[in-house]
């Protein structure tokens, strides 16, 4: 089954949001998730403890640069998908897990400093496909996004486009209820209510319907 | 609130590529990184000889030939003087019956 590694060496670009969204959707869909925290500030244990965790879904904690491959490797078995959560700084953690991705997702803010850093993992994966000789699909997905698209939005979505970039459909937008998971566990569905819920379902379930294509599909 | 599924997974679909977890693979992996950054950041483990447990001392004066032999024994078992010091102390408190 496949390994979905969330890279991206900028802090705060939303991996562990994306990460428990993309998990939690799977596994309502159907899937046997585990999700690995290889954060050192144990964003997704946090998630973890604070709810019994949902059906389906598993959390491995502390996994380090030493043991990330063989943990991946391990977990890396029929019937079941592995969700990487990446601590945002530039680290050999990063090389190994991108080196074991079926499919890479970089999650950005739709701002210039966050597309400047998060296009570092995207020249890591271009040198590791060259060093494995093989192809390491990626895809970014905007974050923390706004109804009415910026600009600058528009400006860094152009030019990722242009450089053969995948961008995911539907970017995760700006939600009361993506960041209150982080303070209630569980998932969208089982938590109370924050803001729109039906929006933000919808948005999440999308998102992970986008990613499991390119699953599916290959990207 | 929505809570139906919003689409099921069909597991059969979803494949898993086959990767290379060689060490010469995964150090290829680590040098392009390097290069661009990606470098260790596990904290490194502390170099040198780990400290003694034994921090006691005793202040004890041996006649010469004793003190020889104790260094001469110690050195042929590969263990401090204060080894020597603590089962002979054991022997004692045996023989005594403390």
């Amino acid at each position: 089954m496949p390994t979905i590694v969330i890279a991206s060496p900028k802090g705060g670009a939303g991996k562990s949001t994306t990460a428990v969204l993309l998990g939690t959707e799977l596994a309502h869909a159907g899937a046997n998730i585990v999700m690995l925290d290889c954060d050192p500030n144990h964003s997704l244990t946090l998630w973890a403890d604070r709810a019994p965790l949902p059906d389906r879904i598993r959390v491995l904690s502390n996994v380090t640069e030493s043991d990330i491959v063989r943990t991946i490797k391990q977990h890396d078995t029929d019937g079941q998908i592995v969700v990487v959560d990446l601590e945002g700084v530039a680290s050999r953690l990063v090389s190994r897990a991108i080196s074991q991705a079926d499919l890479v997702i970089t999650p950005m803010r739709a701002t210039t400093l966050d597309a400047t850093i998060g296009v570092r993992a995207l020249q890591l994966i271009a040198e590791e496909e060259e060093a494995l000789d093989r192809k390491i699909p990626h895809s970014v997905v905007f974050t923390m996004t706004k109804a009415i698209r910026s600009k600058q939005h528009s400006g860094i979505a152009e030019s990722l486009a242009g450089q053969g970039i995948d961008l995911i459909d539907p970017p995760l937008m700006e939600r009361a209820a993506f960041s209150a998971l982080f303070e209630f566990g569980g998932n969208l569905r089982n938590m109370p209510a924050q803001g729109n819920m039906d929006g933000a379902i919808e948005n999440a379930a999308l998102f992970a319907q986008a990613v499991y294509k390119r699953l599916a599909q290959g990207v | 609130m929505s809570d139906g599924k919003a689409f099921s997974i069909d597991l059969g679909r979803l494949k898993s590529r086959e990767k290379d977890r060689s060490p010469q693979a995964i150090e290829r992996v680590e040098r392009a990184g390097e290069e661009l950054g990606f470098v260790s950041r596990d904290g490194q483990k502390r170099r040198g000889r780990k400290p003694s447990p034994r921090t006691g001392q005793v202040h004890a004066k041996v006649l010469p030939g004793i003190s020889e032999e104790i260094a001469i024994e110690a050195k042929r078992r590969g263990v401090q003087q204060g080894v020597l010091i603590e089962e002979a102390w054991t022997l004692y408190k045996e023989k005594s019956g403390i």
